[in-house]
């Protein structure tokens, strides 16, 4: 990778996590071309494998969405709307490409939007199905050869399956760096913050693959190594929800006396738990993890069994991380206009819930301006668990 | 409580066609039929409009239980505000598709307490034995509502029909990859029927679904002729009507109830034009209600626009059809049922895209309202904007900005409010803002006098 990044460690994640885009701003000038997704279901693989940098595109809580209003409804969930608004405000004036897959209604009922707006030379939508069938997977690797051709067009050349491999094999390894820094969580106290954590994989998401592996190498030594131990908190808490990609909720819990020692959010276990198995043709590996191995509310699983049994098969990897990761309570925080997360909350709370694990449900807009109504909430509810 | 306040009357909108007037009757009708159907034990289906799955329920005889339609009611009838609040207190959002909410709040209740819910709107839903969802590049709610309603109906099996159609993209065209949507959406239809022979007892009849699928076709062709005929000048026909002839449209699709509709519907526009007789005597601005489902329990606002001079000869919400002969393949061709049903749902999908590719700078979507616009010479758009749903009502700011960008400007009016829940709306508000885009219209026209 041509070029230098921030360096190491946590002062390093500090740097992209305030200065977000700034490698990819610098590698644009060296020569890369930057395509950049939206949510955790881009197969980034093939973007890395066709020479490109992905840049995961996200929003900005502190910036008051303006700009979007003029050609997006607010009805749009709050996040994408952020994240369009800050592209419209030239945040990410270096991205050659935007790549959205069709996760959610607001990703992709939005995508002409995005496309027309911002006309940038390459764009396009991936039609993931909903459900995980054996039609629905054959059609998503059909898609998949789609995508494959439409990136090899603006690559300007094949994406072999050998460079496909490579690629997988350095995402992997990268997952496995991320799950070694969730070790880290399971100690009480906790070797590291929630807030780190959060920090941390949302810098790893705006820089080359490569570099962020050495990221997280250097950050999981230097917490191992740091002398100040992290003071105990009588909670320890998991955070359920979609894309939180800043760290202003999960500060806020751990300001007001708990840890935040597991999630399932973007960035966060949900894209990093899983691999893509290493298959003769690469294709086959990527599209069973993207539609099967990521457990995100827009995916339909196909029930099997009894209710109880689809409702393992469903949320069980969360009743996994909350024995773990020895979980006391669980907040589900879900953004207003969230369909996918909307519609599971109930069922969500209630197979929490059957394991003796309260939850508390909080629906938010993606503003600093609701910090104040969360903290009163989140501090009823650590009041509540210490009273258990 | 809100809960025990009785629906509010309401005043009935004046409708421009007989067969219009005729639609509550048959839906009324419809409804009981499905209460009917439960209890002589017949298997009753949830089911969501637009899904495919016409002829192969009706095939199979089994009775569709539209939810959208339920909870459409509910909302026409001003009664939807306790059923929205169930859902509500179960931690369903309130910004979630309050069609979904509706049905929610309702079928909590229906199993609460094990009848329908006090005072249930023409009677209720009926429970169903299979919930049939669907997964599209359209609407969420499709794969997430009956999923969320098996949490409290967890012996209620779902079937979820994979359903997709290709994007409009700049670098390929959607031929390139139409095989595979076309052999996947079959193999998912295929599932559906093993799934409902497995489920309700029922064996698909192969022969009665080829002539489901051809009488479709035929209904497809008529209804585009009959809409087609709303070109006149004066137009005899309103989008107020058409949100009462889109029942047969979306909810009656495969029976030969909808056909002789639309026939009559055709007979009866034949002679309005005739006679030179147009929705209201004094047409003076023609509008396209370019996109947005109605505020069901605001329908008569289309009256108060009809008292402006305004009429809406065309609209784009629940035209879901276009003349199958107008494909570019010969549907009549295809032998297997499934895989003539496959092309037809996406050839419907993607049939603006050829024409969009020939303009610079356009969509199928904008592409669409341009062809309206002229071929129904029309003065302004109208759109309206339902809160809950992303749907239908995401992109059409962007679509009006692309519009002038390519086309050209002209009045255009966006309504807020909601399908079902009327607390998003204030018909004062409504109406101030129907009489200021009136005054532009106006205005637009003297210039041009």
């Amino acid at each position: 990778m041509a070029g230098k990044g921030a360096g190491k460690g946590l002062v390093a994640v500090e740097e992209y996590y305030q200065n977000y885009g700034s490698r990819a701003r610098g590698l644009k000038r060296q020569g890369m071309r930057i395509v950049g997704y939206l949510c955790a279901f881009v197969p980034l693989e093939m973007l890395t494998a066709a020479g490109l940098m992905p840049f995961r595109i996200k929003g900005d809580v502190n910036e008051p969405i303006t700009k979007a209003d003029a050609e997006m409804e607010t009805i749009v969930c709050p996040l994408v709307r952020s994240c369009f608004d800050v592209s419209l405000k030239g945040k990410y004036e270096f991205l050659d490409g935007i790549v959205i897959p069709h996760a959610c209604d607001s990703m992709c009922r939005t995508y002409d939007i995005w496309k027309y707006t911002l006309n940038l030379p390459y764009s396009h939508l991936i039609n993931m199905p909903h459900g995980t069938d054996e039609p629905s997977l054959n059609f998503y690797k059909a898609e998949l050869n789609t995508f494959r051709r439409s990136l090899s067009r603006f690559a300007g050349g094949e994406i072999s399956d050998q460079s496909l491999t490579q690629a997988i094999s350095v995402y992997n390894e990268n997952r496995a760096k991320v799950r070694e820094v969730y070790e880290l969580r399971k100690t009480n106290p906790p070797l590291i913050s929630g807030t780190e954590v959060a920090k941390l994989l949302i810098a790893a998401v705006s820089i080359p693959v490569e570099e962020a592996a050495e990221l997280i190498d250097s950050v999981i030594e230097e917490v191992k190594q740091r002398d100040r131990v992290l003071a105990a908190k009588p909670a320890r808490l998991m955070v359920v929800g979609g894309q939180v990609d800043n760290i202003a909720f999960i500060d806020l819990i751990e300001n007001s006396g708990a840890w935040v020692v597991a999630d399932d959010l973007c960035p966060g276990a949900r894209e990093f738990f899983s691999d893509v198995a290493v298959t003769p043709d690469p294709i086959d590996g990527i599209a069973e993890r993207y539609l099967r191995g990521i457990y995100c509310s827009r995916t339909f699983r196909e029930r099997r069994g009894s209710y109880q049994e689809y409702l393992e098969q469903r949320f069980g990897h969360i009743g996994r991380f909350v024995k773990d990761f020895e979980v006391d309570g669980v907040v589900l925080y879900i953004y207003k206009y969230c369909d996918p997360y909307g519609f599971d909350v109930p069922a969500m709370k209630s197979y929490i819930e059957s394991a003796g694990v309260p939850v508390l449900y909080l629906e938010d807009e993606y503003l600093m301006s609701t910090i104040g109504r969360l903290r009163t909430r989140i501090q009823a509810f650590l009041e509540l668990l210490g009273s258990k | 409580m809100t809960e025990e306040k009785k629906a509010e009357e309401r005043k009935k909108r004046r409708t421009a066609t007989e067969a219009a007037a005729k639609i509550g009757p048959m839906v009324k009708a419809m409804i009981a039929s499905v209460l009917q159907a439960r209890d002589e034990g017949k298997p009753i289906a949830y089911t969501f409009i637009c899904c495919c799955y016409d002829e192969i329920i009706r095939a199979m005889d089994i009775v569709p239980a539209w939810t959208e339609n339920y909870a459409g009611i509910c909302g026409a009838k001003r009664d939807a505000q306790r059923f929205l609040e169930r859902a509500g207190s179960e931690n369903f959002s309130r910004s979630l598709c309050t069609y979904a909410l509706c049905g929610l709040g309702f079928d909590i209740w229906h199993e609460e307490l094990g009848q329908m819910p006090p005072d249930a709107p023409w009677g209720g839903q009926a429970r169903p034995d299979v919930m049939l969802g669907s997964g599209q590049i359209l609407c969420d709610p499709r794969s997430k509502w009956y999923q969320a309603a098996q949490h409290y109906m967890p012996d209620v099996p779902v079937y979820n029909v994979g359903l997709p159609w290709p994007p409009y993209e700049n670098d390929y065209d959607y031929r390139e990859v139409q095989d595979y949507y076309v052999k996947y959406i079959v193999e998912e239809l295929r599932g559906l029927v093993t799934f409902l022979e497995r489920h309700t007892g029922k064996k698909m009849d192969w022969d009665r679904l080829s002539e489901l699928v051809d009488l479709t076709d035929r209904t497809w062709n008529l209804i585009w002729e009959t809409y087609e005929l709303r070109r006149a000048v004066p137009s005899p026909m309103g989008t107020g009507d058409a949100m009462n002839t889109m029942v047969p449209i979306v909810f009656m699709m495969a029976t030969q109830q909808a056909y002789d509709f639309f026939k009559e519907l055709n007979e009866e526009l034949r002679r309005k034009i005739a006679n030179k007789e147009g929705e209201i005597p004094d047409e003076k601005y023609r509008l396209i209600w370019g996109g947005g489902l109605p505020a069901w329990f605001a329908l008569t606002d289309f009256n108060y626009f009809n008292s402006k001079g305004a009429v809406f000869p065309v609209e784009t919400t629940y035209r879901m059809v276009e003349a199958v002969y107008n494909f570019d393949i010969d549907l009549s061709k295809i032998s297997d049922p499934l895989e003539h049903i496959a092309w037809r749902w996406l050839k419907f999908w993607t049939y603006w895209y050829d024409k969009a590719r020939k303009r610079p700078g356009s969509h199928p979507d904008v592409e669409r309202l341009i062809q309206y616009i002229e071929d129904y010479k029309i003065d302004g758009i109208v759109m309206h904007e339902a809160f809950s749903c992303r749907t239908w009502h995401v992109g059409l700011v962007w679509q009006l900005n692309r519009l002038k960008k390519i086309y050209r400007d002209m009045p255009s009016l966006i309504l807020e409010s909601d399908i079902v829940d009327i607390s998003s709306y204030n018909e004062a508000d409504t109406r101030a803002r129907i009489d200021a885009f009136i005054d532009t219209l106006e205005a637009v026209k003297s210039r041009g006098r």
